[in-house]
């Protein structure tokens, strides 16, 4: 006779215990915190991943690289993210017309230095982050020795004096590229080996060459606004 | 007191009752009726379908308890009966997968009447009271998917007043009668609230009511044997023989099958409901919110499908007659056909159409779980250009691939198997379009794709083309025509510099034949 209520304990007891933790019970979503490695992740994936990817993937300079980010420093990249650069890199600053606050900016930058940055605080590439302007003439020459063998028009790399290339991409981009490089793609930085400079170049020809490379950039009164945009 | 005295005791108020209605007397055929011997285990998914419409009711009254049918506050009770209520989620979820289990257990049930026949003479009206049930219980399923009042069910409800919208004539009035004015607000769930709790069900028990009465009234069909025809003028007479000769009471040789079997039921339902929980609510009902993706319910998911995929022009046509004539074949099945075989392998045009819709409504309901017309919202800004389509590219190359993120093409197209399926998968468009043809789709649109002239510069448009124009796989030709020339580069109109020609460059590299 004991033997049913005793199913039936147990089964109340099962009951008051187990059911309201099922695995169906909905949970109450809570909001990932600003700032933590989890909310960096997934800002980066939806909304940056698709250029800026890591090794060869993406056509953009990766962020996923400890390399950019011992260079990069956090002023540059949140200037860059709020304002953003040339033709094709959108501002998210909320200002701008993005959809990210300034506070979420810096936090953002933040966490993606600490995911990537390999403890560097940026600034220590031994050359600005920044595009510095430079002695175009200067530049002509070391184009020619350092970049033409492969980026000349119809080089092996491709030209970088296509006019269609200058009115899409910046000075601090052109900047950018050369001090980067990209290493999964065997595109050297700045300060590996180049033809004739078996140590890279100088800050100053970087300048000097980029410089140089800008003043390909077409202007006319068609594209003024272009080229302003582009600067 | 002894037993015999304590029998009597319990028995007078029944007895009592018993004289003054004679419920016992009513209802006991119920239990005793004769059933065909050779009914089992096909027998058993009305009793689900049964068990689960009782389930609805008494888990529905439980929620009634607590819903609120307001306008303002119906999702935030929901949260409620979920978070607060203790297991207040495990009853929202048996109510929501009992109302799926009921549509499927319907369905299967109704593809077993008809593949074995069992709707022909005199069972005509026993399939069309099931038809109605059908529909009531569809709409059941979709006014419950309006109770939760989420992003779904306004989205929902917004397709539902677009297609009413769109019946001639009427359309205005129908869609104002549907909504409670004119547009989707409080109104509108007040009046699915009564259709959801009051009409539709004492519509589907009448109904019930009526199924049972005909089931009563004119026995459980045999299993289909080939060569035994049904013949309307002597068929009852026979069968009401056989059942006396050869049946048995459906209490306890038939219904033991029917609890087995709604047990098994019941525990899956409840494995259900506890594992993966309760339906919604989705995001909040609000029309600004453009971050959603709504999808109805499992049982409309194909209907869905089907309207997603229908040529945009006879949208309204099918949309408003296919329906009608839908229903009209139902209800028209016994009448196309009441007498003869009823073997499945005496009707193999049947079984064929039986096979054919039940495909169909799985390929649709596929189609539209999957969607693959919609585009993948953030495909351009989280899918990252796959490496076989950067190695060895040129810098303009590499910003096409920007601009190809950049202007949202991956939302739509395919690169290395990732991206929208709205538009073709580009990784071989090479091979299939020249740069001149590729430049026209581009900025002229066509084939559903919009134009995108106006909205990238030459510079843009060059650089997208020139990528695109690399991805074909190295051992394939690209398209263009052999003989013909070279398309020239979209230049614009002041190209003032020419390639450098310093020294220590070799002059055909600095002076550049085209990297074509």
């Amino acid at each position: 006779m004991l033997r049913i209520p005793n199913f039936f304990s147990c089964l109340l007891i099962f009951a008051s215990i187990g059911c309201d933790r099922m695995p169906g019970k909905p949970t109450v979503a809570t909001p990932v915190a600003i700032g933590s490695s989890a909310w960096t992740q997934s800002t980066f994936d939806t909304n940056c991943r698709g250029c800026h990817s890591q090794g060869a993937e993406g056509a953009a300079i990766p962020l996923i690289d400890a390399g950019y980010w011992k260079v990069a420093t956090d002023a540059q990249v949140i200037q860059v993210i709020s304002h953003g650069q040339g033709v094709l890199m959108p501002s998210y600053l909320e200002s701008n017309g993005g959809p990210m606050s300034a506070e979420q900016i810096a936090a953002f930058v933040k966490g993606m230095r600490s995911l990537w940055g390999a403890g560097s605080p940026g600034g220590q590439g031994g050359i600005s982050d920044v595009v510095v302007a430079g002695n175009a003439d200067a530049g002509a020459h070391v184009f020619a020795s350092a970049c033409a063998s492969c980026h000349a028009a119809g080089g092996s790399a491709g030209s970088v004096t296509d006019p269609m290339y200058l009115k899409l991409i910046s000075n601090q981009g052109l900047w950018s590229a050369i001090v980067y490089g990209r290493a999964a793609l065997a595109s050297p930085a700045w300060n590996e080996p180049m033809p004739n400079h078996p140590n890279g170049l100088t800050p100053t020809e970087v300048a000097d060459v980029v410089s140089w490379i800008a003043q390909a950039r077409p202007v006319s009164p068609a594209n003024n606004q272009n080229a302003s945009n582009a600067k | 007191m002894n037993r015999d005295a304590i029998i009597k005791l319990l028995k007078q108020p029944v007895q009592w009752v018993e004289e003054r209605t004679g419920v016992i007397a009513f209802s006991a055929p119920l239990l005793t009726h004769h059933v065909p011997r050779s009914a089992k285990w096909w027998y058993v998914f009305g009793s689900a379908t049964l068990m689960f419409f009782t389930i609805q009711i008494v888990t529905g009254v439980c929620l009634g308890t607590m819903y609120a049918p307001s306008a303002s506050n119906a999702w935030e009770s929901l949260r409620y009966i979920d978070e607060e209520i203790p297991l207040g989620w495990m009853l929202r979820a048996l109510h929501g997968w009992s109302s799926s289990a009921m549509v499927v257990m319907m369905a299967i049930h109704m593809l077993q009447v008809f593949m074995h026949g069992s709707f022909k003479y005199p069972r005509e009206l026993n399939w069309i009271t099931g038809v109605f049930l059908l529909l009531t219980v569809l709409a059941l399923a979709f006014t419950g998917q309006v109770m939760r009042w989420d992003q779904d069910a306004y989205w929902g409800l917004g397709i539902g007043a677009a297609i009413v919208d769109r019946v001639p004539v009427f359309g205005d009035q129908m869609r104002a009668l549907m909504l409670g004015g004119p547009i989707i607000g409080g109104e509108t769930l007040n009046r699915f609230f009564a259709l959801h709790v009051f009409i539709l069900p004492g519509a589907a028990i009448g109904l019930v009511g009526i199924h049972m009465t005909l089931i009563m009234k004119n026995g459980i069909s045999e299993m289909p044997k080939p060569g035994e025809i049904v013949v309307p003028s002597t068929y009852r007479k026979e069968f009401e023989e056989r059942m006396h000769k050869t049946g048995v009471p459906f209490f306890p040789d038939a219904a033991q099958r029917d609890m087995v079997f709604c047990g098994v039921c019941l525990i899956l339902l409840v494995f259900l409901a506890a594992y993966y929980g309760p339906f919604g609510p989705g995001g909040m009902p609000d029309p600004t919110l453009i971050n959603t993706n709504p999808r109805p319910d499992y049982p409309f998911m194909w209907i869905f499908g089907a309207v997603s995929l229908l040529p945009p022009a006879s949208e309204t046509a099918i949309m408003l007659i296919s329906p009608v004539i839908g229903i009209a074949i139902l209800v028209a099945v016994p009448f196309l056909s009441n007498s003869g075989e009823r073997a499945p392998s005496r009707r193999p045009g049947m079984m064929l159409l039986a096979v054919f819709v039940v495909m169909a409504i799985v390929a649709l309901t596929w189609e539209g779980v999957t969607s693959p017309w919609s585009p993948v919202m953030n495909g351009w800004s989280a899918l990252p250009t796959p490496t076989q389509f950067v190695k060895g590219r040129t810098p303009l190359q590499m910003q096409g691939a920007v601009v190809f993120q950049y202007a949202q093409c991956r939302n739509c197209h395919e690169l290395g198997g990732f991206g929208g399926k709205r538009g073709p998968a580009l990784d071989e468009i090479a091979t299939r379009m020249s740069p001149d043809q590729i430049v026209r789709q581009v900025q002229q649109g066509g084939g559903n794709m919009p134009a995108f002239g106006k909205n990238l510069n030459s510079a843009q448009m060059t650089a997208i083309v020139d990528f695109l124009s690399t991805l074909r796989p190295a051992n394939e030709p690209d398209s263009t025509i052999p003989g013909a020339q070279l398309p020239l580069p979209i230049k614009s109109p002041l190209t003032l510099n020419e390639p450098f020609t310093g020294t220590g460059v070799p002059a055909e590299i600095a002076t550049g034949a085209s990297s074509r």
